[in-house]
C-alpha cells in the first residue's frame, strides 16, 4: 500500500498517532536536530548550542508541558483558564516542600525527584479538582475571570506563606535537577554537574536540555493519545456543544472536573521543572503575566493541536530574545551610519539626545522609546497582528504550507 | 532643633470606625464603579473582554495629568475663569483626547476581529495593552506625574467621620455619570447600543450603524477609565500622580464586574461598591497576624467565588440561553 | 482574504528578518556608548597610551576586552521594564554618559568602554537567561538589578570568576559568605535605618517612641533590623511595627499602614518603600491628623516628585521629613556633583539625582578597569581581582570612599548623606528638591555595630 497517501486499511492506522510516513520522518528528523543541537553540528543553528540559548530552549520544553495542559484545558475540553500560574505555583512548592532541603529554616523533606515530581503533578491536579466545582458552575468568560482569582489570591498566599516560599521579594531555592534513590544517597545522575558521556563533554546546561527535551516529548505523547481516546472525544464535545454532549451521555461536570485536574497536572510538573532548573524563585513570579503568556502561547500557536502548542511556545518564549537582537542590531547599523540601511536604520533609532527616532538609544532622556520598551511593543504588536491576521495561529499557517505543497504545482 | 523642624502638638482624631470604613470603601468603591461601568459598556456593545482597561486608565490619567499641569490646556486661556474651573476644563480636554484614543484603538485593532472567537478578541485587548501600557509608561517618564487638584489634602471632618473632597467629588461624580448612562441607554442612540449588544447582524440589518455604536462605546469607555484614572492618582489613592504602575488598578476591579454581572451597568457600579466596602471591612476589622500583608486585596476575589457559586451570572447578569 | 494574505506575508518577511537577526553572531549586537562620537576605529589605541606597554603587548585577556579592536565590553543586566524601571532606567543613562565622556577622552589606555545592556524585567529567570546571554561577551558587569536577582547568579559569577557590581543596598553584599564576586557601593539598608534614626532624636531629643513600616523582602526586612537594633540602643519605643505590610500594588496595604503609624501617635516614624506607596502613606496620616512626627525613609523611598509644585504634600514634608541618601543629592557643591551635573547638562537631560548612581557605579568600575590594566590582566577574573583590591575608590565628594579590602567589618560602607526636601528649590529649578545638610554622616550607633553578616539573610 506503499505510495498511496491517505489509504488506510485500518482503524487502527487511521487513528495512529502518526497516521503519515511524512509525519513520522519529520517528528523523527525534528527530535535528531533537537539532540544535536548542544553539540553545534548542524550550520545554521550553531549558535543555539550556546550557554544562553540552550538555556532559551530549555525553558522553552519546560512551557511546552505547561502549554500541553492549558491547551487540553483550552483546546479541547474549551475552558478557558487564566489560572494556569496558580497552579504551575501549586506544583513548585509542592516540589519544594517534598524535595527542599530537610532542617533547614524553611520547610522541606529532602525527598528524592522521583518523588517530588510526580507528587507536583499530583497535588496541582487534586488542587484543581477541588476548585473545579466552582469553575464549571460558571462558563465562558466568567470562568476565565474566576480562574484569574485563582492567580491573585495564590499570590497573596505565596507572599504571606514564608516558611513556604521564602517570602515576598526573597523567594528561596528550589530542589535541583538531581536523581538520586534516596534522601542521601549520591546522584545517579545530576544535570547541575557537567560529564562526560560516551567520551563527549556534556556541560550542565546540556543535560538540562535533554531530560526537559525528553519530558516534554514524553507529555506530548501523552497529551497527543489523550485526544484520540474516549475521554479527548468527550473533551471534544463539551467544547463544540456541551447540552448536545450531556445529551449524548456524557457527564458534563465530570469531564470538566477531569479535564481541569489532566490540566492542572501538566501545570504542576511545568512549574515543578521551572522552579527546579531556575533554582530561585520569588513567590511574585507566579503573577497573571505567566498565565497569559501560556493563553498567548495556546492561541498563537493554534488552538487544540499538539504541535501547535510546541509552535507557540517556541514564538512566545524565543520571541523576546530575537526582538531584543532585532533592535540591538538596529541600533549598531544606525550607529554605523554607512550605507542604506543605516539610513533606514536611524529613522527608526535616534542615536543622539536630540535626534529623531521610534527608539531612543540613551535610555531615559530624550523623546522615544528605549530599547527596551521597543521589544514590548513589538511583543504586543505581534500578539495582535498574529490574531487578526492568522486566527488560527501558527498552525494554521503551517496547515497552509502544507496544503500548497500537496497541490503543487497544481495550485488553484 | 538646628535645623527647623516643626514639632507640632500631636493631635489624633478617633472617629467612628464603622463611619470610617464605610467612607473609605464606598469611595475607593467609586473608583471600581467607573473602572467597572466602562468595562461593561464596551463588553457589552461590542462582545469584548477588554483587558486593555488597565492601559486606558493609565492613558486617560497620563493625560489628565499633562493637560492640567504641563500644557495647562486650555486652562491657560481661561484666566477669567477661577482656578477651579481652569483645572476642570484641562480634565475635560484630557478626557475628551482619551475618548478619541479609545476609538482610535477599536477602530484600528479590533473592528478587523469582528465575528472572531471572543477569547481570540479577549487575547488582542492583552496585545494591545502591552502596546499602549508601554508608550504609555514612556510618556510618563522616570518621575511621577501630579494632577493638579485644586483641593489638594483638603477635606470634611465631622468628628465622628473624616471625608476629603478628593472623596465627595469622585461619589458624586460616579453617581452623576451612572445617572448620564442611565438616560443615555434611553435615547436614540442609547437604543441603538443596546440593539447592537442584542445582536449585531439583525442590529445591522435594521439599518443601525454599527462601526458607530462600536467606537461609542470606546469612547466612553476609555472615557471612565480616565476618570477612573484621574480618582485613583490623586489624594487620598496616590498623592505623588500617575506614574508607571498606575495601570494596574485595573485587575482590582473585575471582581466589581463579575459579581455585577458581566453585561449589567447597574450591577458594575453596585459590585463596584460592594467590593470596595469589602476590602474596606476587612482592612478595619480583619486585623490578624496571621492573615499577613494584602488580605484586603484579594477579598474582593473572594467575595465573587462566593456570589458565582450562588448566582453563576453576577448579581444582575443576563444567564447565557443554552441551546444546542 | 486577500488583505489579510498580504499582511501575513509582511509578516512572515518581519519574522523571517527577526531570525535571521537571532541567528547573526555577536560582533552584529554590541552597541558603543560613545554615541555622539566618531566611530570607534578611528579612535587607535595606541595615541591614548604613552606610559603603558603599547596595548597587546603584555595585557592579558579572555573575554570582552578586544585589544586588536580597542573596546572593552561591559554588560548592565537592568530593570528597563519592570517594577525598577523608572528609576534604573535613568542609572543606565548615567552609565552610558560617563562612559562617552571617558571613550572621547581617549578611554581607558586607549580602550574604548562599550555597554551591553539587558532588560531583566526584574524576573529572576529572565536575569539568569541574560547573565547567561552576555557572560560570554562581557569583562565584567556594571550593575546586577534586585537582591534574589543578584543571588541567582552569584553562584554562576563565583563559578565563572565574573565581577558584578550590585544594585541594591542589601547589607549581605559586605557579607564574606556570599561577596567574593560583588563590589558593592554605599550605605547597606540595616546600617543606613541606624544611622537616620538616632539622627532624628537628634532633631527631637524629647521623642520616646517610634512607628516603623516597610516593602517586603530583603529590602524592607535588612532596613528593620537596623531599625530595632537603633531603637532598643536610643530607649525607644516601637509603638507600630509594620514591617514587610506595604504593597505598592495593593492600595488597602498602604491605608492599613498610614492608619496604623497615625493611630500610634509616634514620635517618630521610619519607612522603607518606594515613593508612590510613600506619598499615599505619608498624606493620608497627614489626613487622619498626624502631624506631630519627625520622618524619615530609606534611600529608595524618595522621590523630587513629593515635593514637585503640585504636590499637595510639599510643605508638609518640608517641614518635618529628612531625606537620607547613598549619595550627594544633585545641587549640592563638590567636584564630585560638577562632574555629574556636566555630563547631564552635555546630554541634554533634565537634573536627576539618579544618574550620580549610574556614574559611581561607572567609577568602580573605571577603577578596577585602569588596576587590571596596570596589573597586565584584563581577564574576568583579572578584573575582579583587581577590583577586590581596591582600597581606596574616590567619588570626588558625590559618595563616601569606598574599600574593598579587609575586614567586612572594616570595609562595610557606614557613612551616607541627609538632606532636607527642598520644594523651591525644585520649582525654582535650583535643585532637585533637596538641600543638603550633613555630608558624610555616620551615628555613634553605627559606628560601633560590629558587622560579622548579613543583618537579614536571604537563603
Amino acid at each position: 500500500m506503499r505510495g498511496r497517501p491517505l489509504l488506510y486499511t485500518s482503524y487502527e492506522a487511521d487513528q495512529a498517532l502518526l497516521n503519515t510516513t511524512t509525519k513520522r520522518v519529520m517528528l523523527g528528523l525534528f527530535l535528531l536536530v533537537l539532540v544535536t543541537i548542544p553539540f553545534q553540528l548542524i550550520p545554521g543553528i550553531k549558535f543555539m548550542g550556546q550557554e544562553d540559548w540552550l538555556r532559551l530552549l530549555t525553558t522553552t520544553a519546560i512551557f511546552v508541558i505547561g502549554a500541553f495542559g492549558l491547551n487540553i484545558l483550552t483546546g479541547l475540553a474549551g475552558q478557558v483558564s487564566l489560572g494556569h500560574a496558580f497552579f504551575m505555583a501549586i506544583g513548585a512548592y509542592t516540589a519544594v516542600w517534598l524535595g527542599g532541603p530537610e532542617g533547614g529554616p524553611l520547610i522541606g523533606l529532602g525527598l528524592p525527584i522521583w518523588i517530588w515530581l510526580p507528587a507536583a503533578g499530583l497535588v496541582a491536579a487534586l488542587i484543581g479538582v477541588a476548585v473545579g466545582p466552582t469553575a464549571v458552575r460558571v462558563r465562558g468568560l466568567y470562568l476565565a475571570i474566576v480562574t484569574l482569582g485563582l492567580v491573585f489570591i495564590g499570590e497573596y498566599v505565596w507572599r504571606n506563606w514564608n516558611s513556604l516560599t521564602g517570602g515576598a521579594q526573597v523567594g528561596r531555592d528550589f530542589p535541583p535537577l538531581q536523581f538520586r534513590w534516596w534522601k542521601e544517597d549520591p546522584p545517579v545522575f545530576d544535570a547541575t554537574t557537567p560529564s562526560t558521556w560516551f567520551g563527549v563533554e556534556v556541560s550542565a546546561i546540556a543535560k538540562s536540555f535533554f531530560v526537559m527535551t525528553l519530558l516534554a516529548v514524553l507529555f506530548s505523547l501523552l497529551a497527543k493519545n489523550l485526544q484520540r481516546t474516549r475521554v479527548g472525544r468527550a473533551f471534544m464535545s463539551i467544547r463544540d456543544r456541551d447540552i448536545a454532549a450531556e445529551i449524548m451521555g456524557v457527564n458534563e461536570f465530570a469531564y470538566k472536573l477531569l479535564a481541569f485536574g489532566i490540566s492542572s497536572f501538566y501545570a504542576g510538573i511545568a512549574g515543578a521543572l521551572l522552579a527546579s532548573f531556575v533554582t530561585r524563585v520569588i513567590p511574585e513570579r507566579w503573577d497573571l503575566a505567566l498565565s497569559v503568556q501560556f493563553i498567548a502561547i495556546v492561541l498563537i500557536g493554534g488552538v487544540g493541536t499538539v504541535t501547535g502548542a510546541v509552535l507557540g511556545t517556541g514564538f512566545v518564549v524565543l520571541l523576546p530574545r530575537v526582538v531584543q537582537n532585532f533592535t540591538l542590531w538596529l541600533q549598531a547599523t544606525a550607529v554605523e551610519g554607512k550605507g542604506v540601511l543605516s539610513a533606514i536604520a536611524d529613522v527608526f533609532v535616534a542615536t543622539t539626545p536630540d535626534d529623531f527616532g521610534l527608539v531612543n538609544t540613551f535610555a531615559g532622556v530624550g523623546p522615544g522609546l528605549s530599547v527596551a520598551q521597543l521589544n514590548l511593543v513589538l511583543y504586543g504588536l505581534l500578539i495582535i497582528g498574529f490574531l487578526i491576521f492568522e486566527p488560527l495561529g501558527l498552525y494554521g499557517i503551517w496547515l497552509r504550507i502544507r496544503n500548497y505543497w500537496k497541490g503543487w504545482p497544481f495550485t488553484y | 532643633m538646628t535645623s527647623g523642624v516643626l514639632v507640632l502638638a500631636q493631635e489624633t482624631l478617633v472617629p467612628n470606625e464603622f463611619a470610617q470604613m464605610l467612607v473609605d470603601g464606598i469611595s475607593f468603591g467609586a473608583i471600581y464603579a467607573l473602572l467597572a461601568m466602562g468595562f461593561v459598556i464596551i463588553f457589552k456593545a461590542t462582545s469584548v473582554l477588554n483587558f486593555a482597561h488597565g492601559a486606558l486608565t493609565g492613558l486617560g490619567a497620563f493625560l489628565v495629568a499633562a493637560f492640567t499641569t504641563v500644557l495647562v490646556f486650555p486652562g491657560r486661556y481661561l484666566t477669567f475663569l477661577p482656578e477651579w474651573a481652569q483645572w476642570t476644563a484641562s480634565v475635560l480636554t484630557a478626557l475628551v483626547v482619551a475618548a478619541l484614543f479609545g476609538v482610535l484603538l477599536e477602530r484600528i485593532f479590533l473592528r478587523p476581529m469582528v465575528g472572531e472567537a471572543l477569547f481570540a478578541v479577549a487575547i488582542v485587548t492583552l496585545g494591545i495593552d502591552i502596546v499602549v501600557r508601554t508608550i504609555t509608561n514612556d510618556w510618563i517618564g522616570t518621575q511621577p506625574r501630579p494632577l493638579g487638584a485644586p483641593w489638594g489634602l483638603d477635606g470634611v471632618d465631622l468628628r465622628w467621620v473624616r471625608i476629603s473632597w478628593s472623596e465627595i467629588i469622585q461619589i458624586i461624580v460616579t453617581v452623576v455619570l451612572l445617572v448620564l448612562i442611565m438616560v443615555f441607554f434611553r435615547t436614540r442612540t442609547g437604543i441603538a447600543m443596546r440593539a447592537t449588544a442584542f445582536d449585531q447582524e439583525t442590529a445591522r440589518a435594521q439599518g443601525i450603524n454599527v462601526g458607530r455604536v462600536f467606537s461609542m462605546a470606546w469612547a466612553i469607555g476609555a472615557f471612565l477609565a480616565g476618570v477612573a484614572g484621574l480618582f485613583y492618582s490623586i489624594y487620598p489613592r496616590r498623592a505623588t500622580g500617575v506614574d508607571q504602575s498606575t495601570a494596574f488598578i485595573a485587575f482590582r476591579a473585575f471582581p466589581a464586574v463579575i459579581i455585577g454581572g458581566l453585561d449589567s451597568i447597574l450591577g458594575a457600579v453596585v459590585g463596584g461598591f460592594a467590593v470596595g466596602v469589602a476590602e474596606a471591612a476587612a482592612n478595619t476589622y480583619l486585623q490578624f497576624e496571621a492573615l499577613g500583608s494584602g488580605f484586603p486585596g484579594i477579598v474582593g476575589y473572594l467575595l465573587m467565588m462566593i456570589v458565582l457559586l450562588i448566582r453563576p451570572y453576577g448579581l444582575y447578569g443576563t444567564p447565557e440561553v443554552r441551546r444546542v | 482574504m486577500r488583505s489579510k494574505s498580504k499582511w501575513l506575508a509582511i509578516l512572515l518577511v518581519l519574522g523571517l528578518v527577526l531570525a535571521a537577526c537571532g541567528g547573526g553572531d555577536t560582533g552584529d549586537t554590541t552597541t558603543t556608548a560613545a554615541a555622539e562620537e566618531e566611530p570607534t576605529t578611528t579612535a587607535a589605541p595606541s595615541e591614548g597610551t604613552t606610559t603603558t606597554a603599547a596595548p597587546g603587548g603584555d595585557v592579558a585577556t579572555d573575554v570582552g576586552v578586544d585589544l586588536d579592536a580597542g573596546t572593552i565590553t561591559v554588560g548592565l543586566l537592568s530593570d528597563l521594564s519592570g517594577p525598577f524601571a523608572p528609576l534604573v532606567q535613568v542609572i543606565v543613562a548615567g552609565h552610558e554618559m560617563y562612559w562617552a565622556d571617558v571613550n572621547a577622552n581617549g578611554g581607558i589606555n586607549g580602550l574604548q568602554v562599550q555597554l551591553q545592556t539587558r532588560d531583566t524585567a526584574y524576573v529572576v529567570d529572565t536575569h539568569v537567561q541574560l547573565y547567561e546571554e552576555l557572560k560570554g561577551q562581557v569583562v565584567a558587569f556594571g550593575h546586577s538589578t534586585g537582591s534574589p536577582q543578584t543571588v541567582a547568579i552569584n553562584p554562576s559569577l563565583q563559578a565563572d570568576g565574573i565581577l558584578a557590581i550590585p544594585l541594591t543596598w542589601y547589607s549581605g553584599w559586605s557579607d564574606p559568605a556570599i561577596n567574593a564576586n560583588l563590589v558593592p557601593h554605599g550605605v547597606p539598608y540595616c546600617i543606613e535605618s541606624m544611622n537616620m534614626i538616632e539622627y532624628l532624636t537628634l532633631q527631637n531629643p524629647e521623642a520616646t517612641t517610634i512607628a516603623i513600616a516597610s516593602s517586603p523582602g530583603d529590602y524592607g526586612e535588612d532596613s528593620n533590623a537596623g531599625a530595632r537594633l537603633a531603637a532598643e540602643a536610643l530607649g525607644l519605643e516601637i509603638v507600630y511595627d509594620g514591617t514587610g505590610l506595604i504593597n505598592a500594588a495593593d492600595e488597602a496595604t498602604l491605608a492599613e499602614v498610614a492608619g496604623g503609624i497615625a493611630g500610634s501617635a509616634a514620635d517618630l516614624v521610619w519607612i522603607t518603600t518606594s515613593p508612590t506607596p510613600f506619598g499615599s502613606i505619608y498624606g493620608q496620616a497627614l489626613a487622619a491628623g498626624f502631624t506631630g512626627a519627625i520622618w524619615s525613609g530609606a534611600g529608595p523611598t524618595w522621590n523630587p516628585a513629593l515635593v514637585g509644585p503640585d504636590s499637595p504634600i510639599k510643605d508638609a514634608l518640608a517641614q518635618n521629613f529628612f531625606i537620607s541618601q547613598y549619595y550627594a543629592p544633585w545641587a549640592a557643591d563638590s567636584p564630585g556633583n560638577q562632574a555629574v551635573r556636566d555630563l547631564v547638562t552635555a546630554a541634554g537631560a533634565d537634573p536627576l539625582d539618579y544618574y550620580a548612581e549610574g556614574v559611581i557605579e561607572a567609577k568602580i568600575l573605571h577603577q578596577a578597569l585602569l588596576a587590571a590594566y596596570e596589573a597586565g590582566d584584563m581577564t574576568q577574573a583579572g578584573v575582579l581581582a583587581a577590583a577586590k583590591s581596591l582600597e581606596s575608590v574616590t567619588f570626588d565628594g558625590l559618595a563616601p570612599d569606598e574599600t574593598y579590602v579587609g575586614e567586612p567589618n572594616d570595609r562595610v560602607q557606614r557613612q551616607q548623606f541627609i538632606s532636607r526636601p527642598d520644594p523651591a528649590g525644585l520649582a525654582g529649578g535650583t535643585s532637585t528638591g533637596a538641600t543638603l545638610i550633613e555630608s558624610n554622616y555616620t551615628s555613634p550607633i553605627a559606628e560601633a555595630f560590629e558587622f560579622t553578616e548579613a543583618c537579614f539573610a536571604l537563603s
